[in-house]
């Protein structure tokens, strides 16, 4: 990246230096040598009329400035070198304390209105203005912390803490400057506020002021608390590192998406309905005992499914042309129109959604991704890479990881500096290209497999004449198919990418995480054109979505249940294995694969709400045993993964394959249902109309005809809503939206290149002016 | 190792750390415990001081290979009061702002000569700490310094000044999840 010149920069002192008048803080000595020698200078060549010496050439490998050894300056050189303010940043006390002088300046004055003076000057701003350091004036330190204490009175209480905390002093001084300044502060007012009254009302006040804080302070610490499972992720973190951290933060996650759709299900459709409950038209199947894995039997005719509930409009007062016998006294006559609150209690409950995962995606890649980000892997890997979290007996497994990191990013440069072979890299391509066939075809061969078996279940299902326990099990042998696929194959997925060679590492993870996304979403998108076609068809004069609905809910059963299975065999067991065996690997705690099955498990909920409100509930009491027994596994039997794991990056991908193709393929669904597919005759909110859409359509009709007035809505209605013109002008706004920040970072990009390029001159200035200086030294050494 | 007087904190004193540092309340409690366990006995905690040796073996810190530069960024005169104690782990706590973390990361890498940058002598024992070992290839160190300087070095000084570290470390945002230690108990 650099042209770098071959010198080497000498460098001074540190407290063990030989002289001891090397203090940062004798800057006045050192400006008035400086300012003495270049007077002497100015003398010298005014008197012998030096000519300059030429410049040398600058030729390409820029070779001739070199810089000498340190021991080789003289000290008056040393010291103006210690003095320069890139070395003292960081350092000293009084650059700190100047540093924040200056920040407090500028906070005052952003708080105050600037005066007119500063504007005249605005045009060519010059560094003395701004900067305490450069003043030619030098001041010593208490003065330049009483100017410090006195800006901080100027400051509001929050403002001068915020300040406080930032500064990187030690905590007693700190406390001496909050006192000195609020000293003074208190001492003003009492000068100002003499007469008695004004300073007993000045002391209540005071108080109150105090007495807010404390709250304030105790309400922070309380809610602090409160965050669930703070002590089990601490624990987790401290060891096993950030990498297992993030799958259960991103459980954590699951569970707030769930808790938020429920918050929004629970009041407006499933209480209501309990509130109201139907008469039943049907008589409640009989139970066979395998109602919690199939949720049909007694389960079907409840709140859970979409078949309970009714449509119309509930607690509607009595009307004139009901029966009286119908009409039961209530309280309040509050009509509530069911279909209605039902398509929009989750219409807005997926829009709510929709935005706070695009919200959390945005945040979650603005941090883990920025401009220019790519290059510098390897400082990040050397000064990241040591978790200070990790305090237990993982220290020396931290120790091999980073090894190992430190091994693959080597490997990494040697293979940029000699690539393979065309050979070697044609072999390498023919193995990517075989293992990619073969795990596409095992994908298709699962698909295939799971379409036929659907089929044959679907063709066969009346004609069993055996008990009615067999044919209610026989609804399980679906979902059971389907999660052995979603538990086998991932490891054979696994034996396959062991015949591969990537390059690099991170690569491995995410081209497993690809195939088994590719798998599941295959799966799922199957199984949804078997009930969106197949079982609609058939189910026409019966309550199709109640079977949806429970069919996805034996799909979550199912889901769990082999969640425990994997976690028992490919956990557990393998400890005792390796145990047997002496061996000293235990089991790692595959995070990828774990994630992925989340993903799929939520996919199931959002797939199935509208048909089974209460699915949420059930995801999530799913996701609390999950995290129990995860964790419980994961202590007693795991060790943190060897693989290579930048957790900012991984979460923003697990974030986005939450939002794309699992929420999106969701929200297609959801949508094909409700535009498309008529709705079950017999049950449900929407037994009257075409789609269920219709009821929406329905609600406006009724507005426009009660009040005229509202025409405004219907119209919003007809020519946003449905007309496509609108949608295709908002994409287009979108995408020039999209174009003119891609511009902007193309133009960020350029401006760095820039910059650096300027430093870098910089940095070649200086080592030029820092041999200048030394050789007049040395020259006014010899002379005199 | 005796525990010193029990004297609790008083409430002004509290709030006063609790506006000074980025920790919680239960967290400054915490510390309190932990420091009083350990001072000596019948001692008043606001004059009891730690030494280095007492504050390295910590759990937070045991088995961490930067400790004693740690120790001997935030202590004075090689001690460590309770105000010490407290302002270490502010800046280690999770609330803390990048820049804090940075300059003080940048005190605790800018290392064996003290004079204010990391340059390759300090990359290089910060790699053998990494590594829990002296025996590392020089192929190795050699390379990795090499690369580390020719990313981050813009001024071509082949050493890192602070203002290098901080533009390093703040496009990445690994470095204030790894930068952090949460519990400071025995």
């Amino acid at each position: 990246m650099a042209r770098s010149p071959s010198f080497i920069l000498p460098i001074p002192e540190g407290r063990e230096s030989p002289s001891q008048d090397l203090s940062p803080y004798d800057e006045n000595v050192v400006h008035d040598s400086f300012h003495q020698l270049i007077q002497e200078q100015s003398q010298r060549v005014e008197a012998d009329s030096l000519e300059l010496q030429e410049r040398p050439p600058r030729d390409k490998g820029r070779g001739s400035q070199s810089l000498r050894g340190p021991q080789e300056y003289c000290s008056a050189t040393l010291q103006i070198l210690a003095n320069m303010p890139s070395r003292t940043i960081g350092r000293s006390r009084g650059a700190i304390i100047s540093q924040y002088y200056n920040q407090t300046v500028r906070l005052r004055r952003k708080n105050s209105r600037p005066l007119l003076r500063e504007m005249s000057r605005s045009a060519q701003p010059s560094i003395r203005q701004y900067d305490l350091e450069l003043d030619l004036t030098p001041r010593e330190e208490e003065e330049k912390r009483s100017l410090l204490v006195k800006e901080l009175q100027g400051l509001t209480i929050t403002q001068r803490n915020h300040m406080l905390r930032d500064m990187p002093l030690s905590l007693t001084e700190k406390r001496c400057l909050r006192q000195d300044s609020c000293i003074h502060r208190g001492r003003q007012r009492y000068h100002q506020g003499s007469q008695t009254q004004l300073y007993c009302c000045s002391h209540l006040k005071y108080h109150c002021i105090i007495a807010f804080r404390s709250l304030w302070y105790g309400i922070l610490s309380g809610l602090h608390a409160l965050k669930p499972w703070r002590c089990h992720l601490k624990q987790i973190s401290g060891q096993f590192g950030s990498s297992v951290l993030s799958y259960f933060l991103f459980l954590k996650t699951l569970v707030s998406f769930n808790v938020l759709l429920l918050s929004l299900l629970l009041p407006f459709i499933v209480a209501v309905q309990v509130a109201f409950p139907p008469t039943s038209e049907f008589p409640s199947p009989h139970s066979q005992g395998l109602e919690l894995f199939t949720g049909a039997g007694r389960f079907t005719h409840t709140v859970m499914y979409y078949g309970y509930y009714s449509n119309f409009t509930l607690n509607q007062p009595c009307s004139s042309h009901q029966n009286s016998d119908h009409c039961p006294p209530r309280a309040v006559h509050l009509p509530y129109n069911m279909p209605l609150a039902y398509l929009f209690t989750i219409g807005i409950s997926f829009f709510i959604t929709c935005i706070t995962l695009v919200y959390s995606m945005s945040r979650s890649f603005g941090k883990s991704y920025q401009v220019g980000s790519t290059l510098g892997v390897h400082a990040i890997t050397v000064f990241c890479s040591w978790d200070y979290r990790v305090t237990q007996r993982w220290a020396s497994l931290q120790h091999d990881n980073i090894r190992t990191q430190l091994k693959e990013l080597l490997a990494e440069w040697q293979l940029k500096q000699h690539p393979r072979s065309v050979c070697g890299r044609l072999r390498q391509m023919t193995v990517l290209l075989l293992v990619w066939l073969l795990s596409l075809g095992s994908a298709l061969g699962c698909a295939i497999a799971v379409y036929s078996f659907s089929e044959f279940m679907h063709e066969n299902r009346e004609i069993r004449t055996q008990s009615e326990k067999l044919q209610e099990a026989s609804l399980l042998a679906l979902p059971l198919i389907v999660c052995i696929i979603n538990l086998v194959v991932p490891y054979l997925y696994n034996v396959l990418a062991s015949w591969e060679q990537h390059d690099s590492p991170v690569l491995e993870v995410y081209v497993a995480i690809c195939r088994n996304l590719i798998l599941k979403m295959v799966i799922l998108g199957l199984l949804c054109y078997h009930w969106m076609g197949r079982k609609v068809r058939s189910l026409e004069d019966q309550c199709w979505e109640t079977f949806v609905g429970q069919e996805l809910y034996r799909f979550m059963v199912m889901d769990f249940i082999f969640t425990l299975v994997d976690t028992l065999f490919g956990e557990l067991v393998w400890r005792l294995i390796t145990e047997r065996l002496k061996r000293d690997r235990k089991p790692e705690f595959d995070v990828a694969r774990n994630v992925l099955e989340l993903i799929y498990g939520q996919t199931l909920t959002w797939l199935g709400v509208l048909f089974s409100p209460l699915l949420p509930a059930i995801q999530l009491l799913k996701l609390l045993f999950l995290f129990y027994i995860k964790k419980i596994s994961l202590m007693a039997n795991c060790q943190a993964p060897r693989k290579p794991w930048r957790a900012s990056h991984m979460t923003t991908i697990f974030i986005t394959l939450l939002c794309f193709p699992s929420f999106l393929g969701a929200a297609i669904f959801l949508s094909y249902a409700i535009w498309q597919v008529r709705p079950s005759r017999t049950c449900g909110p929407f037994r009257t109309l075409n789609t269920m859409y219709e009821a929406g359509k329905v609600w406006i009709r009724h507005l426009e005809e009660a009040s005229p007035s509202v025409t405004w809505f219907t119209w919003i209605h007809q020519y946003l809503v449905e007309n496509t013109f609108f949608i295709f002008l908002v994409s287009a706004v979108l995408l020039a939206v999209i174009y003119f920040n891609i511009q902007v970072v193309k133009g960020q990009r350029k401006v760095i290149c820039l910059l650096k390029e300027q430093i870098s001159n910089e940095g070649e200035d200086k080592i030029f002016l820092i041999n200048k200086l030394h050789s007049l030294y040395e020259k006014r050494a010899t002379t005199s | 190792m005796g525990q010193c007087v029990r004297h609790p904190m008083s409430w002004e004193e509290l709030e006063e750390y609790q506006a000074l540092t980025f920790l919680t309340r239960n967290e400054i409690l915490c510390i309190h415990d932990t420091f009083c366990k350990l001072c000596p006995r019948g001692k008043y905690y606001k004059e009891a001081t730690l030494t280095m040796d007492q504050i390295s073996s910590l759990p937070a810190l045991r088995v961490n290979p930067f400790r004693d530069r740690i120790c001997r960024v935030f202590s004075h005169d090689d001690v460590f009061s309770f105000e010490d104690v407290l302002g270490m782990a502010s800046v280690f706590s999770a609330q803390a702002c990048p820049s804090l973390k940075i300059e003080y990361a940048f005190r605790i890498y800018a290392d064996i000569n003290e004079n204010g940058f990391i340059d390759e002598d300090d990359l290089k024992c910060i790699i053998q700490r990494l590594l829990n070992t002296t025996n590392v290839g020089d192929e190795l160190l050699n390379n990795l310094t090499k690369h580390i300087l020719g990313e981050s070095d813009m001024d071509n000084d082949h050493m890192l000044s602070f203002s290098e570290f901080e533009h390093a470390m703040s496009k990445s945002p690994d470095f204030m999840n790894s930068f952090r230690i949460n519990c400071w108990d025995l």
